[in-house]
C-alpha cells in the first residue's frame, strides 16, 4: 500500500512485492501538462545543452583520452598508458612553464583585485558626471587582449615607450620590460590590469548592495574613511572578492595571448607560460598532441585544486550576511 | 491617363528594374562564370609579407593567365614564428585547409613525419616530373624528402653573408679594406673591434642610438655561428642532436662575451622592436642607417633596393674564428607542400610545378633576389647582378644546411631559447646548450634510427 505525503511524493507504508519499483514509477510519473512543460523547457535550453556537450563535455573527454596516447593530430593515436604523465617529471620546460604561470597568477590576481576595487570605488562616487567617468574607466576593458598587447608593446618600448620616458623624468633607470627575463612577466601582469574594468563592474554592484545605514552608523561611531572601508566595505565585499579570486586564478593559469603576441615565450623562456608550452607541443612540435593533452589535464587538475583550496579557506574570511 | 506612383507601383517597378539588371548582368557574365567554373580552384596560403608576397602574387597571376584548367587564389595568413603551423593544422583537421602551403623547408621532415603532408610521388609521376627532385640543388631536395619520398617542392634558397654600411663604418674611422671580399673573410674579433667603434649612444646615454653589429639580429642565428666554428648539429650514427660540442660552445662564448662587454640589456633594448615577427622592413635599424653591419641573406639586395636605395653598402664573407679558416655560410629556403585533406591535389601539383619550376623561380629571383633551387636556373647568369652573383658563385657551392630532422622545429626552438639565455648573459653557453640537447632528445628518441 502506498500513501501520498505532502509534496506529492509517494512512499510505501507497508511491505509489498515490489515496493521500491512501484514508488519509483509513481515518483517519476508526470501529468500531461508536466510532460509538455518539461519538453518545452528542454527545447528552450537545448542550445546550451548541445553547446555544452559538443564544445565542452566531448572535448574534455577527448582530451583525457588523448592524454594516454602518442598522437600527432593525424592518423591513429597509439596508446602509451601513463607515459605522457611520466615524461613531465623529467621535462625541464614543464617545470619552467609551471613556475612562470604560478608567478604570473600570484601577482596578477591580487593586484587585479586591488586595481578593480580602486576603480569600483572611483565609479561609486556620488558625482553628477559619474556615468562619464564610469565609461572612461571601463573603456580599456572592451579592447580585445591582442589589441592591448600591441598597445603595450608601444607603451613599454625601451627606447620610445611613454612609460620609460616617464620613469626617466624622475631620474630612474627604466627596465627593458619585455626584453629582460626579470621584468617580462611583470610587464604582462601590467597588461592584465587593462581588463580590470570587467571585475570593477562586479565590485561596483557589490558596493551598491551595501546598506547605507551601516556607513551612517559607523560615522556616528566616529569611523573615518579608512576605518569605514576596512570594517564595513571590505568585509561585505568578501563574497564578490572570492568570486573574483576563483575566476582570476582560473584565467591567470590560462594566460597565453600576451605571451604569444609580444614575447613568443621569451626572452629565455621567461614568459613560456603553461598554456603557451601546451600550444607549442600541440602545434609547433610534430607528434606531440598526446603530450599537449596530458598537459591540459594537469592544468585542469591544478586549477581545480587551487580553486578548491581558495573555496575551503573562504570560510575564514568571507562574510555572507550582515549579522 | 496619368500613372499614379503609389507604394505598390514603386515596389513593382523596383523589382522589375532589379530583375532586368540581374538578367542583363548575368547574360554578360555567363561566359566568365562558365570559364571560371571549368577551372579547378586551388587555394594557396602564404605567411610572406612585403616584396616576397608581391612576387608570389605575380607568379599566381602569370599561372592563372596561362592555365586553362586551374585557377589559383593566393591568401595571406598572419605571419608568425616559422615553426608555428597552428593555423594549417587546425584548418586541415577542420576540413578547410588550403590546397598548397608555403612551408619553411627545414620543417618539412617534421610535418611529413606527423602525417600532415601528402606524399607527392604519384602526383609528380602523373605529371611527368622526377620524384627524386634531381633537378634541384642537392640539399634542397634532401630537405624536401622524408623517408625516401618527396613531400615538398623546393621553391627558393638563400645564403647568408655579412653586409656592411660603408658610410657608417667610414664615419667611425674603420678601415674598409678588411671588409672587402677580395681580401677574404675577416675574423670575428676584427668584426667586433670595427663594430664597437661604430657604436653611438643616444642623448641620455642609457641606450644605443646606433650600433656596429648586433650578434643575434636577422640571420645571425645559433646555426650561423655553429657552422662558422665548424660545429656539427646532428650525429646520425648515434642518432642524437649535438648542440653542445666544443666548437658550438666556443661559438656561443664569442656571442656571450660580445654582449657582456656592451651590456646585454642595452643591446637588447636597441634591437628588440625590429625582432618582432612580421616587423616591417622599414623598422630595421639597417634600413634606418643605424646599424653598420649585419648578417643576412641574399634577399636583402632586393630589400635595400626598395627601402634604402641610396645606401652605400657592401657584401662580404661571414667572418671566421681564426685567420686562414674557410668562411662558412648556410642555406635555407621555402617549399610548397600539399596538406592532407586538400580538395584539388591534382590541380595543386600543376601550379606547384609552375611556381617551383623555371617560370615561377625565375620571377621570384628577379623580384626578390633569392636564389633558385633549380640547377638550370642557377647557371643563368642573366638572372643575377654582381652582388647577387657573389652569393650564387662564391657562397652557394660550399654552403651548409640545417639537418632535416623529424624534430627540426623543436630543435630550432630549443637552440633559440638557449641562444637567448646566452646573449642575455642569463646562462653560460655550455649549460644552456646542454639543456637544449636534453630537451630535444626527449622527442627525438622515438624516431631513431634516422637515415
Amino acid at each position: 500500500m502506498v500513501a501520498v505525503i505532502p509534496g506529492g511524493v509517494l512512499v510505501a507504508t507497508q511491505t509489498t512485492s515490489q515496493p521500491a519499483t512501484l514508488a519509483q514509477k509513481r515518483r517519476f510519473s508526470m501529468s500531461r501538462t508536466e510532460r509538455k512543460n518539461l519538453l518545452m523547457a528542454m527545447i528552450f535550453i537545448s542550445p546550451w545543452i548541445i553547446g555544452f556537450l559538443a564544445f565542452l563535455a566531448y572535448p574534455i573527454w577527448y582530451t583525457l583520452d588523448l592524454s594516454f596516447t602518442n598522437y600527432g593530430g593525424f592518423g591513429e593515436p597509439v596508446r602509451i598508458g601513463l607515459d605522457n604523465y611520466r615524461r613531465m617529471w623529467d621535462d625541464n620546460l614543464f617545470w619552467t612553464s609551471l613556475w612562470n604561470t604560478f608567478y604570473y597568477t600570484a601577482l596578477a590576481v591580487p593586484i587585479g583585485a586591488v586595481v578593480a576595487m580602486v576603480l569600483a570605488l572611483a565609479m561609486n562616487q556620488p558625482l553628477p558626471e559619474i556615468p562619464i567617468y564610469r565609461a572612461i574607466l571601463f573603456l580599456p576593458s572592451v579592447l580585445p587582449l591582442f589589441a592591448i598587447s600591441f598597445i603595450f608593446l608601444t607603451l613599454l618600448d625601451p627606447n620610445q615607450g611613454i612609460v620609460n620616458e616617464f620613469l626617466r623624468k624622475f631620474g630612474l633607470n627604466p627596465p627593458n620590460w619585455f626584453g629582460d627575463p626579470a621584468y617580462a612577466k611583470i610587464g604582462i601582469v601590467m597588461i592584465a590590469q587593462f581588463g580590470a574594468g570587467q571585475v570593477a563592474l562586479i565590485f561596483l554592484a557589490g558596493l551598491k548592495g551595501i546598506p547605507q545605514h551601516l556607513y551612517e552608523a559607523a560615522m556616528l561611531d566616529g569611523a573615518g574613511v579608512w576605518s569605514r572601508f576596512r570594517n564595513v566595505t571590505l568585509p561585505l565585499m568578501t563574497p564578490v572578492i572570492l568570486y573574483d579570486i576563483i575566476l582570476g586564478v582560473s584565467q591567470g593559469l590560462q594566460v597565453f595571448t600576451q605571451s604569444y603576441i609580444i614575447t613568443q615565450g621569451g626572452p629565455a623562456n621567461a614568459t613560456n607560460f603553461f598554456v603557451f608550452y601546451l600550444y607549442s607541443n600541440a602545434f609547433r612540435y610534430g607528434g606531440q598532441m598526446g603530450y599537449a593533452s596530458a598537459l591540459a589535464v594537469i592544468l585542469f587538475i591544478i586549477t581545480f585544486i587551487i580553486a578548491g583550496l581558495v573555496f575551503i579557506t573562504s570560510n575564514k574570511w568571507v562574510h555572507y550576511d550582515l549579522s | 491617363m496619368s500613372m499614379r506612383m503609389n507604394r505598390r507601383n514603386l515596389v513593382k517597378g523596383t523589382a522589375a528594374a532589379a530583375g532586368a539588371t540581374a538578367l542583363a548582368s548575368s547574360a554578360f557574365h555567363v561566359p566568365n562564370i562558365i570559364a571560371r567554373q571549368s577551372k579547378a580552384p586551388v587555394l594557396l596560403w602564404t605567411a610572406s609579407t612585403a616584396d616576397s608576397l608581391e612576387a608570389q602574387q605575380r607568379i599566381v597571376d602569370e599561372f592563372n593567365a596561362q592555365s586553362e584548367d586551374v585557377e589559383v587564389t593566393l591568401e595571406q595568413i598572419p605571419p608568425g614564428e616559422v615553426t608555428d603551423s597552428a593555423k594549417l593544422i587546425t584548418a586541415v583537421r577542420g576540413g578547410t585547409g588550403p590546397d598548397v602551403y608555403f612551408l619553411d623547408r627545414f620543417i618539412v621532415a617534421e610535418r611529413a613525419a606527423n602525417g600532415l603532408l601528402q606524399d607527392l610521388t604519384q602526383l609528380l609521376e602523373d605529371n611527368g616530373a622526377d620524384p627524386s627532385l634531381s633537378d634541384h640543388i642537392g640539399f634542397a631536395a634532401a630537405e624536401a624528402t622524408y623517408d625516401g619520398k618527396p613531400y615538398a617542392l623546393p621553391f627558393d634558397t638563400d645564403v647568408r653573408a655579412l653586409y656592411y654600411n660603408r658610410t657608417l663604418l667610414t664615419e667611425a674611422g674603420v678601415d674598409l679594406e678588411q671588409f672587402d671580399a677580395a681580401n677574404g673573410p675577416m675574423t670575428w674579433d676584427a668584426l667586433k673591434e670595427a663594430a664597437f667603434a661604430a657604436n653611438v649612444d643616444n642623448e641620455s646615454g642609457d641606450n644605443f642610438a646606433q650600433m656596429g653589429y648586433v650578434p643575434y639580429y636577422n640571420q645571425a642565428w645559433h646555426y650561423t655561428y655553429g657552422f662558422s666554428w665548424g660545429a656539427d648539429f646532428f650525429d646520425e650514427e648515434a642518432c642524437e642532436v649535438t648542440p653542445n660540442t666544443p666548437e658550438m660552445i666556443a661559438a656561443m662564448q664569442w656571442v656571450y662575451d660580445f654582449c657582456a662587454e656592451l651590456d646585454p640589456a642595452k643591446v637588447q633594448a636597441f634591437i628588440q622592436a625590429a625582432m618582432r615577427p612580421g616587423a616591417p622592413p622599414q623598422e630595421s635599424p639597417w634600413v634606418q642607417n643605424r646599424l653598420a653591419t649585419m648578417i643576412t641573406g641574399d634577399w636583402q639586395i632586393a630589400s635595400n633596393r626598395n627601402y634604402a636605395p641610396d645606401m652605400d653598402y657592401g657584401i662580404t664573407y661571414i667572418p671566421v674564428p681564426e685567420e686562414g679558416m674557410d668562411s662558412q655560410s648556410w642555406a635555407g629556403g621555402w617549399s610548397m607542400v600539399i596538406p592532407q585533406g586538400a580538395k584539388e591535389p591534382e590541380a595543386a601539383i600543376k601550379f606547384m610545378l609552375f611556381a617551383c619550376g623555371e617560370p615561377g623561380q625565375r620571377i621570384y629571383t628577379e623580384d626578390t633576389a633569392h636564389i633558385p633551387t633549380l640547377l638550370a636556373l642557377q647557371e643563368d647568369t642573366s638572372l643575377f647582378d654582381e652582388r647577387h652573383m657573389f652569393f650564387v658563385q662564391e657562397l652557394l657551392p660550399g654552403t651548409n644546411n640545417r639537418p632535416p630532422l623529424p624534430v627540426g622545429a623543436k630543435y630550432w626552438d630549443e637552440l633559440t631559447a638557449a641562444f637567448q639565455r646566452i646573449y642575455l648573459n642569463e646562462e653560460e653557453p655550455e649549460a644552456a646548450l646542454t639543456t637544449a640537447k636534453d630537451n630535444t632528445m626527449t622527442l627525438l628518441g622515438p624516431f631513431c634510427p634516422i637515415g
